[in-house]
């Protein structure tokens, strides 16, 4: 394909115009020896070979009719409406809105997310996004340091243990110690030089931490600590108590949940909130209101720009340009769509549909719940079989659990179950079915040891 | 380019103002520095008690377009901060030598005063740095 | 559009109903228990302050802001380094396939989204000659952040320890944003008056030792490729430093040269710049990032490297520099990019780097009659102009915004720092001749009004559907949310 809107003739005119001859004048700045003869790279495909080709591909991916994987990324459903705001090209082509009295639409929705987030985490300010749930973190982390002038991390057991690696990479870069601890030992881990302690809820184990009494705990301890609150499914605030309202510091979560297709695990969404004690240290872009300088207008402006790399430089906290725009486009639609009344639902249905399934697999001789506190739409499950569960949830075509051995060698008969409002009777139902089944296969192949 | 110098002071090659009062300095940013910052949006004073070294960084003043570094004209502990300059960051541009002061400093080693300029001086070096 | 000025555009939130609506959410068919058997009371929320709104407000909500809003699809977008071309169609089809779209990061049975990494990354080999990549890093920055890392933990394996890296004053501000992220302090390299590195400042400033390496762009934000830039990372690799390829202007060298060729070690790509993805009102983007052999072993993970037996997905490793993001990396972004080089091939792509160049000099050789260029040479994708000539002291930024009044949006305003007053205008090559002779017109036009009426120069926009916004307010009491 060629998108190049230019004829040999246009092309011959406008060489006469720059006052060269040929097009390899262009490039005469370029020493010789590196000018290449042709790419290897084959010939180019018009649009239906192209289609074509990629349709193919995309259907060497297995894609299942029921999933009960979860663990960072999330099957819920998604309004049309999401896809058709995000498909204006004015929206998504163009860029950052420097040129603030051109970019009044992207501006506003922009802010309006700004508004939506700030209200439903009932935190003081949100920024216009970060890059995921993980990098949100590991910034969240480092903007403790840069508040604090304390050189340490804490991060309870129970984050995703991917982003325990992110931060862990981001702190390294700025030579900041970090360390995991269990909440039993938590406490005696505050020394005088942590920043802040980092904890996830509800957790990647899928439990529902006491958040209130945690956070006083911390406090109690070491006061001037920050504490930071990360999420993977916010849709959970549509029933669990928002962490504005529990004291926490820096609250961030993967927005992904929030209107984005799983998409193999990008692009997703970075939110970030902070206090608004912290607001000059916010990375990333922020969106204020503001009126004409001559008249009576509000409107939309990139603000506080000079904490920013653009401005700031090697003094910025934070390198971040490009961040996550249209998909906090999509979050704004989704939560517009939904409104209190469907967050409210989505979030009790994930809530009894997960707490159904445990109950239905409690049943089943073998499995065991290994959650001790109360869970949201994640839970952890022990299993007689797990191999054998696994080959029959795809037998069933059930995008499988989770093995837990993935990321806990110790784990081995372990599966992170999830269960979202997209999860009909039906497919509960097979997940059971899967279950007695492995645990059937396992008996036997007791038996048969004996 | 016409700016104000008041000749009772004294400067710092980082565009810093000073004035001594006793065993005290008072500091600011001088009439140039604040027309090269634009508009002042906000102002990070250090807090009392702290202390620096001449030429430390001791704050930082934004603009809409900038951020420029409060440094230490000299060593000494920080006694007081303008804290009118929170809600009114506007003073250091309407006011740079009065309202718009930012901190008061205890001279740590009074003989650094000798080092800084005098409002000769400091016009000459405004006038190399405009050319 | 007439509507666009006369209707205001409330906030969303003021459209909401107390009607409680059902549409997203499937039925509950599961027996439902008492919420205190699952969660303690204390655990729950109140109310959730956000209204319900019936959608056809919402769609028109979205539809009036759209139209007050100006892309690449709304005309000529020359935002120097930001290489705004047009975002084909197809590449939207393809990402929306739902055997993408719906595959999880975690599954096992993954083999066309993971064709997809080892194709791409097969593709951006042959382009920029590095040998290992990760998909990882969301943006360039993140790009950057992860190959600034990798230089560090090189020298840290080798036991070496060095804290510092060169960056000229025409970076952009990433650059040394980054590097310090990554632990580096910075040397600034002021660029001659050619626009380039000035080799004997390179040589004294690596010769002090300390020095990790250099980020450079090349062709670098003045549109200006570096003649000397073999010599440049030679002088760095003798003196044992790395070289980073900062890839946010390869359109211009697309088929045409080659950064591994250069003498870099480690480069990253934009994809939302240089491989056509949109860039969504600041993203979201790709930057993945290419590495020599030698440096492969410090990728973050997961990562996919050449070796004999031929491209590997690498998954764990010692000495790598750990994970800079969950999952693989922005696929959604990266299979639209890899839509764009299959759709181009090896023709397309050197016709992408030639009329990328040929754009920016017609549009340059236009404007330097009445504008002051201060590099006044061929250019490759972009170059600049500045204020400096302009009469009745009307600046840069007043042309920006009476640009705007002409139905067109501004080039970048005040970046590279290096040059006072500037505009930085970069075209792309899917710009018509039709469409620069415009903007040069419009160009002209604001010329002769700063000498002849300059108060509606200074004063503009006026045709917006906003005038000229308080930045200054909004810095000082900032109100981020209502």
């Amino acid at each position: 394909m060629d998108f190049v809107p230019h004829d040999n003739k246009t092309i011959t005119e406008m060489l006469s115009v720059i006052g060269i001859s040929n097009l390899e004048e262009l490039f005469h700045d370029i020493p010789k020896e590196l000018i290449l003869e042709t790419l290897n790279i084959p010939q180019g495909l018009s649009e239906p070979d192209l289609l074509h080709r990629m349709e193919e591909i995309s259907r060497k991916n297995k894609i299942y009719s029921n999933s009960f994987l979860g663990a960072g990324c999330y099957y819920h459903y998604i309004p049309s409406i999401v896809n058709f705001v995000i498909s204006r090209s004015e929206f998504y082509t163009s860029y950052t809105p420097y040129q603030a009295e051109a970019s009044q639409g992207y501006l506003q929705a922009i802010y309006e997310y700004q508004t939506i987030i700030s209200r439903l985490t009932q935190m003081d300010v949100a920024n216009a996004s970060m890059y995921d749930g993980s990098t949100a973190l590991a910034e969240a982390a480092i903007m403790a340091t840069l508040i604090t002038n304390k050189k340490s991390i804490i991060l309870l057991e129970g984050i995703h243990p991917e982003y325990v690696e992110v931060v862990k990479t981001y702190c390294w870069g700025r030579n900041i110690n970090t360390e995991i601890t269990k909440e039993n030992i938590l406490l005696d881990q505050l020394h005088e030089d942590v920043a802040a302690v980092l904890f996830q809820s509800p957790n990647f184990y899928g439990d529902i931490e006491d958040v209130s009494k945690l956070v006083k705990k911390i406090k109690e301890k070491l006061p001037g600590c920050l504490v930071i609150q990360v999420m993977t499914d916010p849709t959970c605030l549509g029933i669990l108590k928002p962490p504005g309202a529990l004291d926490i510091d820096i609250f961030v979560s993967e927005g992904q949940s929030f209107g984005i297709n799983p998409s193999f695990g990008g692009p997703g969404l970075g939110i970030f909130t902070a206090k608004q004690k912290y607001l000059r240290k916010i990375p990333g872009r922020l969106i204020g209101k503001t009126k004409e300088i001559e008249g009576s207008q509000e409107g939309f402006i990139l603000t506080l720009q000079a904490r920013e790399q653009h401005i700031r430089r090697d003094k910025a906290s934070s390198n971040i340009c490009t961040n996550q725009a249209l998909c906090s486009l999509a979050a704004l639609t989704y939560l517009l769509a939904m409104g209190k009344t469907g967050l409210r639902e989505i979030a009790t249905q994930n809530l009894q549909k997960a707490h159904f399934l445990k109950k239905e697999i409690t049943k089943i001789p073998g499995y065991k719940i290994l959650n001790k506190k109360p869970t949201y739409n994640e839970f952890l499950v022990e299993c007689p079989n797990i191999n054998s569960f696994i080959s029959e949830c795809k037998k069933l075509d059930l995008l499988p659990p989770l093995r837990m051995s993935k990321y806990y060698p110790e784990m081995q008969n372990v599966a992170l179950v999830c269960v979202t409002e997209v999860n009909s009777r039906e497919s509960i139902n097979l997940l059971t079915q899967a279950a007695k089944i492995a645990s059937d296969n396992s008996v036997e192949g007791d038996l048969n040891k004996i | 380019m016409n700016y104000e110098f008041p000749s009772d002071l004294m400067y710092a090659t980082s565009h810093e103002w000073v004035r001594i009062e006793d065993s005290a300095a008072i500091v600011g940013i001088t009439d140039y520095a604040q027309h090269q910052l634009g508009d002042v949006v906000f102002v990070e004073l250090p807090n009392i008690g702290m202390v620096f070294e001449k030429e430390n960084n001791a704050g930082e003043i934004e603009s809409v377009k900038t951020v420029g570094d409060l440094i230490m004209p000299l060593s000494g502990e920080i006694i007081e901060i303008n804290k009118q300059l929170d809600g009114s960051p506007e003073l250091v541009n309407n006011s740079p030598y009065d309202k718009g002061w930012m901190m008061k400093i205890k001279i740590s080693h009074p003989n650094e005063i000798d080092e800084l300029m005098s409002v000769e001086k400091y016009k000459e070096l405004v006038k190399s740095e405009e050319q | 559009m007439w509507r666009v000025i006369l209707i205001k555009s409330n906030l969303i939130f003021e459209k909401g109903t107390d009607e409680e609506l059902h549409n997203y959410v499937p039925d509950l068919d599961i027996k439902v228990v008492d919420l205190q058997e699952i969660v303690p009371n204390n655990f729950l929320r109140e109310d959730i302050p956000i209204p319900n709104i019936p959608e056809v407000e919402i769609v028109r909500h979205f539809v009036n802001l759209s139209q007050k809003n100006y892309g690449v699809d709304t005309g000529i977008y020359p935002l120097g380094s930001c290489t705004m071309k047009y975002n084909p169609k197809i590449n939207e089809v393809v990402e929306r396939l739902q055997g993408f779209t719906q595959a999880h990061p975690l599954q096992e049975d993954n083999q066309g989204s993971i064709h997809v990494l080892y194709d791409i990354s097969k593709l951006l080999g042959e382009i920029t000659g590095m040998n290992g990549f990760t998909l990882q890093p969301a943006a360039g920055a993140h790009g950057e952040l992860a190959g600034l890392l990798i230089i560090k933990k090189y020298f840290e394996s080798k036991g070496i320890a060095k804290h510092k890296i060169i960056i000229p004053d025409s970076a952009h501000g990433t650059n040394p944003a980054s590097a310090k992220m990554a632990g580096f302090s910075i040397i600034e390299l002021n660029s001659n008056e050619h626009g380039e590195v000035p080799l004997d400042h390179l040589e004294y400033a690596m010769t002090e030792g300390d020095v990790a390496g250099i980020m450079l762009t090349n062709p670098n934000t003045l549109g200006i490729f570096d003649r000397q830039i073999k010599e440049i990372t030679r002088i760095v690799h003798d003196n044992g430093g790395l070289c980073y390829y900062d890839g946010a202007n390869l359109n211009p060298i697309l088929g045409i040269c080659r950064p591994k060729d250069m003498g870099f070690d480690i480069v990253h790509l934009n994809l939302h710049k240089t491989f056509s993805t949109p860039h969504g009102g600041g993203g979201p983007g790709s930057g993945p990032i290419g590495v020599i052999d030698e440096l492969t072993p410090f990728l973050p993970e997961p990562c996919i490297i050449s070796t004999e037996k031929g491209l590997i997905c690498r998954e764990s490793n010692n000495n790598s520099i750990g994970r800079i993001k969950a999952f693989w990396g922005n696929f959604g972004v990266i299979i639209r990019a890899y839509a764009y080089i299959l759709a181009l091939g090896a023709e397309g792509l050197k016709k992408v780097g030639q009329m990328s160049v040929l754009n920016a000099n017609y549009l340059r050789v236009l404007l330097r009659k009445k504008f002051f260029a201060p590099f006044d040479r061929i250019c490759q994708h972009e170059f600049v102009i500045s204020d400096r000539n302009l009469p009745n002291g009307v600046t840069a930024e007043d042309i920006a915004k009476r640009i705007l009044d002409y139905g067109i949006y501004a080039p970048t305003m005040y970046f590279p720092l290096v040059v006072q007053g500037v505009l930085m205008i970069e075209p792309t090559e899917t710009e018509s001749k039709a469409s620069m002779d415009y903007f040069s017109d419009v160009m002209e036009k604001i010329y002769k009004e700063a000498i002849s009426d300059p108060k509606v120069v200074k004063t503009a926009p006026h045709n917006t559907p906003i005038k000229r916004l308080d930045a200054v307010l909004a810095a000082r009491k900032p109100v981020l949310h209502d």
